[in-house]
């Protein structure tokens, strides 16, 4: 039988959700919240720390997961890409990286837009160089970056423009549009 | 009987049925989709030909009646990008079935070992740990050609490579998984392993893998290839310039940022489901058919999501034959996720490569000669390495008029990681050598390089001198508008120190002409069925893999266009084999191609059966209807014309869903000597890229600033993805030129098997990529379309490593060019030249000899050639050779007894053979005396 860890509760908040659950006491912020909370758009893409899929917004700061000891965030308020639309509504960097190419393979997505939230509620008009520093710990091996700086760019004039993004659910003016009417 | 027909509804009375009368401009209805009325039809991308606004200065195509102004041409979202942005897109690791185990696999800690024993007590006495398999449970081959089926699950006998497989296992959860890893005791023989690839093509003791009667002498040699075409003998003669450099490329990781991972699942039926992030479900589907040794309809392939997979997942591999072994033994699901690590051992990266290139000039500026000579390293398997081969030689047999070819290609296994397909297959290194050597030539016929490549291209609609046929060329145009864009003329060879600009090409396969499994001839490469049901939705069943580059939305565009149909009336299901037709795969740069032509095949009958309901319905004749947005209607009166929804349901009177297949099939092409096949494909891409960099001259750091990346894809279909895969092939070469390699040490260990010490570009080194999209309409593509995901890559390569000679005068054959080696060759050239402060060093200049003129004009006439050519439907025939002065319309080996075409060496070739054209030495088993 393997030595097992000691169990120990784990308070917090994901994504609005308070959550109270037993983990292992050397248990990675990132296993907990792909296995225990299910926030399955966390990804694991290097486990060291190089490649900046595994981001989340610990208290508002991102963090990379895969190097934080879940313990050490007992008690925080932490977002995850599935909490950063509001129910149906994108964030407006979810809806321009969709637009603009942010996203081709889709993998580093959530951590680039997890890393890019918190540089535009902090700052959100950042010019060129700031968005560069903000992403640099994450890794795109399909769009070469340009795309998610548009991306970015375009995010940032709907922010300032306090517009929000449409929800695709909503019902409809003339839902079986074709059938008379005219 | 049809001119009555036709006769009895023209004339001043329009009779049947007419939508609001008299109110002209008509307002559309809508039928569906989000909005009542989605975007208007947009003229500027209906073709002039049909009424449209859309200049068409390559002519018109056969697919632009079908172009409804709707989708095609526009940058459009890709269609699954709202589940990739919420974290609802789910990878490989992101399936989760209840009751799952989880899997991990014991790997080889030595880089070539017997087997001995395994013994795996110990670990199936661990609590938790439910079952375990080794290569004695699946001992069959695979490989993803069936010609080299050198693969196992497991280790059957030997291990070939560290990291190779050996046993997996299956427990409760990982921590058991890795515990019960350590707890497998094998005991090994080891044996000497091979790392240098040249010690390859030697004899050996205990060869990798033994081909039976096929294997070469008793070498390491998995596929060798010997190419001579053209006037060899009058090659070296009429040279007055000549080039010649010996490469050494590193061998490159694709860099997905997905690792792999896997999930098995054995139903209550007896059937399995294979959850896997793939870029060739159906290769994978029959390789676990011969694996486990069950019917191909017993399995449902489940392609995941992929994150990234730029040729790595493109090989049916080991461990998806684990997991399902592993889940096949426990009865419950497995789950099987790699490390970083585990991505390096598994590889099927770009070859490591020793690459000599020879070209020749001949007085006119003409290059009458390219001698290539490339050994590649496959590393302990096969995987695509059999294609790779031939492509390190065809692929750069154009877009140049070439006097002769002679090319010599080996591929050995050594005992390393499997080297396979990676973006630019094959092409890449070999591509880099080419250009390089141009660029070298100009500079000793002093001539602009961009001037001697202008005056040397093939014209459209030519055959190559290997036989590929060649359809649309968009090469001029690429090179000239890079040329315009970059401000070349002001800045090359003019740059102070340390500054500098370079020129590079590529030209690349649109899809592969021959479909690994099957006659090309009988059976289609692509096959797409829709399903339209009475809510007017568009269901597409196609088996093409969307790996990011977006198939799944070129798919939906084409039928959407040819519908008239908004994107969200449309939905892709291309996920499962059990629903999906059989497609080859997201590989060789094929989808959009032949999915977007079976695609349009499919929706054009569905078309059809909605004119003939319109017909029906308003009584209008058949060939004036036209379909625009969500309505079909009269072309000459827009008022006469029904909705959509009004026509489909006519049409589904009686039989209800309409239902198509459409399937596309490559025209036969290609002349007959042996590997004839290798490099023919239905279309050819062609870029011209423009590189600006900055060298430290006392560091020998090198910065890229900016390129000007043109690109012929034919047409661009969603410039938005052409632009996305452009700049991203990019960043890919920029990382294989400056910085990404696969680096082993003295003993053959890899010693960088991570996102950190295998340097990939950041944000910071990436530079200004200016796309630009150069469309040649090309005759067989979807809407003209041709292929944008890997010929892009080709060019950044040779673009940057001119750019460093134009900077800092030096020639780099190796690559990456780290600064370190920029450094030495700075070094070095200082000291040839007595210069102590790098700083001091000159720029290289250029003098233009008289052939520059020649060849501008030579430039302009053939510009003029190829636009005739381009437009003119009764276009003759012809063959390169025409620029020596033979007839174009021949091949040449049938008229000129000076024009060889050759796939074996001579005698007087293997008296000196060059490095990989050595592996001819060797006698194939078979031939041999004493044997059979």
């Amino acid at each position: 039988m393997l030595p097992h860890p000691d169990e120990v509760q784990w308070n917090g908040t994901v994504n609005g959700e308070e959550a109270s659950i037993f983990i292992e006491s050397n248990a990675i912020l990132l296993d907990v919240l792909r296995d225990k909370i299910g926030s399955l758009g966390t990804k694991r893409g290097c486990d060291m720390g190089t490649c900046g899929c595994c981001s989340v917004l610990v208290n508002g700061e991102p963090k990379l997961s895969c190097l934080t000891l879940a313990i050490d965030t007992n008690g925080a308020d932490i977002t995850t890409v599935e909490g950063l639309a509001d129910g149906h509504h994108l964030h407006p960097i979810q809806q321009t990286f969709a637009e603009f190419g942010g996203s081709q393979c889709g993998f580093c997505t959530p951590g680039f837009l997890v890393v890019i939230s918190a540089l535009l509620s902090n700052n959100p008009q950042p010019d060129e160089r700031e968005i560069k520093d903000a992403i640099e710990g994450n890794l795109c091996r399909c769009t070469g970056f340009q795309q998610i700086v548009d991306s970015v760019k375009a995010a940032s004039e709907i922010l300032v423009s306090g517009n929000v993004v449409g929800d695709s659910t909503s019902p409809k003016s003339d839902p079986h549009p074709g059938f008379g009417g005219n | 009987m049809a001119e009555e027909e036709e006769d009895s509804v023209s004339g001043d009375e329009i009779i049947g049925y007419r939508q609001q009368p008299g109110k002209l401009p008509f307002s559309r209805p809508g039928s569906g989709g989000k909005n009542r009325f989605s975007e208007a039809t947009d003229p500027e991308k209906i073709p002039i030909s049909q009424g449209g606004s859309l200049e068409q200065p390559w002519g018109p195509h056969r697919h632009d009646e079908l172009v409804s102004g709707q989708i095609i041409g526009k940058p459009t979202a890709l269609v699954d990008s709202s589940w990739k942005v919420t974290g609802r897109a789910h990878y490989g690791d992101d399936v989760r079935l209840p009751g799952e185990l989880i899997g991990r696999i014991v790997r080889s800690p030595h880089h070539y070992a017997r087997v001995l024993s395994i013994d795996c007590s110990k670990a199936l006495e661990l609590p938790g740990v439910v079952a375990i398999a080794t290569g004695e449970d699946a001992k069959n081959r695979f490989g993803v050609l069936p010609v080299t089926k050198d693969e196992h699950a497991m280790a059957v006998e030997k291990v070939r490579h560290a990291g190779d497989l050996v046993a997996c296992v299956a427990a409760i959860d990982e921590a058991t998984a890795r515990e019960a890893e350590r707890l497998i005791e094998v005991e090994y023989e080891i044996l000497e392993p091979i790392h240098d690839m040249r010690k390859g093509l030697d004899d050996s003791e205990e060869p990798i893998h033994d081909r039976g009667d096929y294997h070469i002498g008793e070498s390491n040699i998995q596929k060798r290839v010997f190419q001579e075409f053209g006037d060899i003998a009058g090659m070296s003669q009429k040279s007055i310039a000549s080039h010649k450099k010996s490469w050494l490329f590193a061998g490159v990781n694709h860099g997905f940022t997905e690792p792999h991972a896997v999930v098995a699942n054995w139903d209550p039926s007896g059937r399995l489901t294979l959850y896997t992030p793939q870029q060739v479900p159906h290769y994978l589907h029959r390789a676990l058919a011969d694996v486990l040794e069950i019917p191909m309809h017993q399995i449902n392939v489940h392609r995941t999501f992929v994150g990234g997979g730029f040729g790595g997942k493109s090989d049916p591999f080991p461990h998806e034959m684990c997991a399902a072994i592993l889940a096949r033994k426990s009865g419950r699901p497995v789950r099987i996720t790699f490390d970083r690590e585990e991505v390096y051992w598994v590889n099927r990266g770009r070859h490591p490569s020793r690459i000599e290139m020879n070209l020749h000039a001949d007085k006119e500026g003409r290059i009458c000669g390219i001698e290539t000579d490339a050994l590649i390293d496959g590393g302990a398997f096969a995987s695509f390495g059999h294609v790779t081969t031939y492509y390190n030689g065809v692929l750069h047999t154009a877009p140049y008029e070439i006097g002769a070819f002679h090319y010599t290609g080996a591929r050995v296994w050594t005992n390393k990681p499997a080297s396979g397909a990676m973006r630019g297959h094959g092409a890449v290194n070999s591509r880099c050598a080419v250009e390089v050597g141009l660029d070298d030539l100009a500079e000793e016929l002093g001539v602009d390089p961009i001037t001697l490549r202008l005056a040397n291209l093939l014209p459209p609609h030519s055959a190559t001198i290997t036989g590929f046929r060649v359809t649309s060329i968009g090469m001029r145009d690429c090179l000239e508008r890079v040329k315009e864009e970059s401000g070349w003329d002001k800045k090359f060879r003019k740059l102070p120190l340390g500054k500098g600009i370079g020129i590079g090409c590529g030209f690349f396969i649109s899809g592969s002409g021959l479909p690994i499994h099957w006659d090309p001839n009988k059976f289609p490469h692509a096959t797409v069925h829709l399903k339209v049901d009475m809510d007017g939705g568009v269901t597409i069943h196609t088996g093409a893999a969307d790996i990011g580059q977006g198939s799944d939305t070129v798919v939906a565009q084409s039928v959407a266009e040819v519908l008239g149909l908004p994107l969200d009336m449309i939905r892709v299901k291309s996920r499962e084999s059990d629903t999906s037709p059989v497609d080859l795969g997201s590989y060789s740069s094929r989808v959009t191609f032949m999915n977007a032509n079976a695609a349009i095949s499919a929706a054009m009958k569905i078309r059809d059966e909605l004119i003939d309901a319109t017909v029906e319905i308003t009584g209008a004749e058949r060939k004036g209807l036209v379909i625009g947005d969500r309505r079909i209607f009269l072309k000459s009166d827009p008022a006469v014309g029904v909705s959509y929804l009004e026509a489909l349901h006519k049409a589904q009177e009686d039989r209800g869903a309409l239902v198509s297949s459409g399937a596309y099939r490559t025209p036969p092409m290609g002349r007959t000597h042996k590997g004839a096949a290798a490099g023919l494909a239905p279309a050819y891409s062609f870029s011209a890229y423009v590189a600006e960099v900055t060298v430290d001259v006392e560091t020998g750091q090198t910065k890229v600033d900016k390129v000007w990346a043109a690109h012929d894809c034919g047409k661009a279909l969603n410039p938005l993805a052409v632009k996305g895969q452009i700049i991203g092939s990019c960043h890919m070469g920029m990382g294989q030129v400056l910085s990404e390699e696969m680096r082993y040490g003295r003993n053959g260990n890899l010693m960088n098997p991570d996102l950190l010490d295998y340097k990939i570009p950041s944000v910071h080194e990436m530079p200004e990529v200016v796309p630009i999209i150069v469309e040649s309409n090309d005759p067989e593509g979807p809407f003209g379309a041709k292929e944008a995901g890997e010929g892009p890559l080709l060019p950044i390569l040779p673009a940057v490593c001119n750019a460093v000679y134009d900077a800092v005068g030096v020639r780099t054959s190796e690559l990456p060019m780290t600064p370190e080696k920029v450094f030495k060759m700075i070094e070095k050239r200082c000291r040839n030249e007595g210069v102590s402060d790098p700083t001091e060093l000159e720029c290289p200049s250029l003098q233009y000899s008289e052939l520059q003129k020649t060849l501008e004009e030579r430039g302009e006439k053939h510009k003029s050639r190829d636009k005739e050519r381009r437009l003119d439907e009764d276009r003759g025939d012809y063959y390169n050779g025409a620029l020596f002065g033979l007839d174009p319309s021949t091949p040449p080996d049938e008229v000129d007894p000076r024009w060889e075409v050759r796939v074996t060496p001579d005698e007087v070739y293997l008296a000196s053979p060059r490095l990989a054209g050595s592996a001819w030495k060797h006698t194939e088993r078979r031939h041999m005396e004493g044997t059979k």
